[in-house]
């Protein structure tokens, strides 16, 4: 099962190339000694194998990998369960939106977090193709580490995995992972737990800086509809979202006090008193 | 539906031998106290209930597709690990297409329709052969294409023959025999080698060793014979002979098939969802062999596997 033609592609030898590498760029064969009689070989006339780079992870942590490797199964699951958790939560809730989110390429995502409902509830009042691009960064800890919780918010809300807890290596893992990724939109919340309101600035900072405009995102009610400890959520409560205005350049700490000014403003749902506009 | 349960009913039988052997071994390891055995003998107490059960589901409920199932699933399962191990899961259309296939031949395995079991690989490969048409790509192709075919052969049509054994009364004999004497073929492959094996004899496979080998074939031959008159009363001793060479010596290159694929790949393991033995692909890989061989070499002689 190897390849003819290259005689010095040893079979067995092909190494086990960088992770997820990208299976087109042909490897612009290196020119086989003894090859110079014969016409120079077409480039991935040589079989080359590239393992999947997660073979060897249990599957929580395969689902909460970024960059994903593509899997079939999860991608249908998925593209089923975004909409329907997305429908369910508006079906439950009653949501008020004010402001819109640019159509770029590349945005963050900032609201605050004060309850589980905080990541579905600004997935579903994006439109459906916006929501598809979204990639929430959810706490390690927490949902990646048992194969449920992974499940669902894999499944659901399209969570990828952020160690919170060893903060300067995780944050140097994703400055790389930002290098090598071109387009897409994350969904980041700065406080980092539904329990504490300090901003941590790492990953803000990294997303900003490594060429990410900002949107901050302000939700109000969701702590009222499902509190930090409570068992079920409470139906038909009001939701706000309100999305900011982006910040470019935010490459500076000014960023969390940007965000921490528009939360104030915006993260409270008793200072529209007539309650609907 | 009948629910009248012979004595000399094949899946009364293996269900009773193997609760033996199982309670035997499990007791065994409870005194003896060998280090590493438990983790895989455990994760055999898990799937041999569901390959058991499986089974006479269909039994007591006349013609029920579990068993269908639960090949297509593992086939379905086991190829994911292939093609992620060698990379072809980056191809997704080829992948979609061996799905297709391994549904496919599930469904007509199930059907007892032959001829489109027989004609269903080639469509497979017949519609593979439009991918990089479809796609407008070289790069890569024949490496894809070729993995492919191997996922439609071996997953989808050699492991289907499972499902297909099934269908019949005459098969069920034929299906137990086969599926739980090439998995103790390889058990006794592993602990002969382990406990008596000094001579190793293949490079694919370091940790096979001759005596481990030839003495879990000699086993396998004898414990043939031993069960030949419950599983398959009609066939002649010779005939018994060859099924058991056909498991002991199938069973082996099954294994090196997919270890071949698992060095040239560079792994060790296809995957990690049975504790103590790897992957699926891992588990299932001698029945790649010994199922379609040992279906077609005792259906052609001695019938039981009804064209």
């Amino acid at each position: 099962m190897s390849a003819t033609g290259t005689p010095a592609s040893a079979p067995g030898a092909a190494p086990v190339s960088g992770p997820g590498a990208a299976p087109t760029p042909g490897p612009a064969a290196p020119p086989a000694p003894g090859a110079a009689a014969s016409p120079a070989p077409a480039p991935g006339a040589a079989f080359r194998y590239e393992p999947f780079p997660d073979i060897d992870m249990p599957l929580p942590a395969r689902l909460g990998q970024f960059p994903r490797q593509p899997d079939i199964a999860t991608d249908v699951a998925r593209a089923v369960g975004g909409p329907l958790a997305a429908a369910f939560i508006r079906s439950q809730f009653r949501f008020e939106v004010v402001g819109t989110v640019p159509d770029v390429p590349r945005l963050a995502l900032m609201p605050n977090h004060q309850s589980h409902l905080d990541a579905l509830a600004v997935l579903s009042m994006l439109p459906a193709r916006f929501r598809r691009r979204v990639t929430v960064l959810a706490a390690r800890d927490y949902f990646f580490e048992r194969p449920a919780p992974a499940l669902l918010a894999s499944v659901l809300w399209g969570a990828v995995a952020f160690d919170r807890r060893s903060r300067l290596s995780e944050l140097r893992r994703w400055t790389r992972v930002l290098r090598d990724t071109p387009d897409g939109w994350f969904l980041v919340f700065p406080q980092g737990s539904r329990k504490t309101t300090a901003l941590h600035a790492g990953l803000p900072l990294v997303l900003a800086r490594s060429g990410w405009p900002v949107v901050p995102v302000a939700l109000a009610g969701t702590a009222e509809a499902w509190p930090v400890g409570a068992r079920v959520w409470r139906p038909f409560r009001r939701i706000r979202v309100t999305f900011g205005e982006p910040v470019e350049d935010a490459g500076t700490r000014d960023l969390l006090d940007v965000l921490a000014a528009f939360w104030a403003q915006h993260g409270r749902i008793d200072d529209t008193p007539e309650g609907r506009t | 539906m009948t629910l009248s349960i012979d004595a000399d009913q094949p899946l009364l039988f293996y269900t009773v031998a193997t609760a033996l052997v199982l309670v035997g071994v499990s007791v065994f390891l409870a005194v003896v106290r060998v280090p590493g055995v438990w983790v895989p003998i455990r994760t055999w107490l898990v799937m041999l209930p569901i390959v058991l059960g499986a089974l006479w589901i269909d039994e007591l409920f006349f013609r029920q597709p579990v068993w269908t199932i639960l090949v297509a699933a593992v086939s379905i399962m086991a190829f994911k690990e292939f093609a992620r191990v060698t990379g072809l899961y980056r191809e997704r259309l080829f992948v979609v297409v061996v799905y297709g296939a391994i549904i496919a031949e599930a469904i007509a395995a199930f059907l007892q329709r032959y001829d489109f079991f027989m004609a269903i690989p080639t469509w497979a490969v017949l519609i593979l052969a439009f991918v990089p048409i479809v796609e407008r790509r070289t790069e890569g192709m024949l490496q894809a294409y070729a993995l492919s075919i191997v996922g439609v052969i071996f997953f989808g049509y050699f492991l289907a023959h499972l499902s297909y054994l099934a269908q019949s009364p005459e098969g069920l004999g034929y299906l137990l025999f086969v599926v739980l004497m090439t998995q103790l073929n390889d058990a006794l492959g592993f602990i002969y080698g382990k406990t008596l094996g000094r001579h190793r004899w293949t490079p694919i496979s370091p940790n096979k060793t001759l005596e481990g080998s030839i003495l879990a074939l000699v086993t396998t031959v004898i414990l043939t014979f031993l069960q030949a008159p419950i599983a398959f009363p009609w066939v002649p001793p010779l005939g018994v002979l060859a099924a058991g060479l056909i498991v002991g010596i199938g069973g082996q290159v099954g294994d090196l098939t997919m270890a071949n694929v698992k060095r040239n790949v560079g792994v060790k393991d296809f995957g990690h969802v049975l504790p103590g033995h790897g992957g699926l692909t891992d588990r299932v890989n001698s029945l790649m062999i010994t199922a379609p061989a040992f279906a077609h070499f005792m259906g052609y002689l001695f019938g039981g596997f009804p064209t």
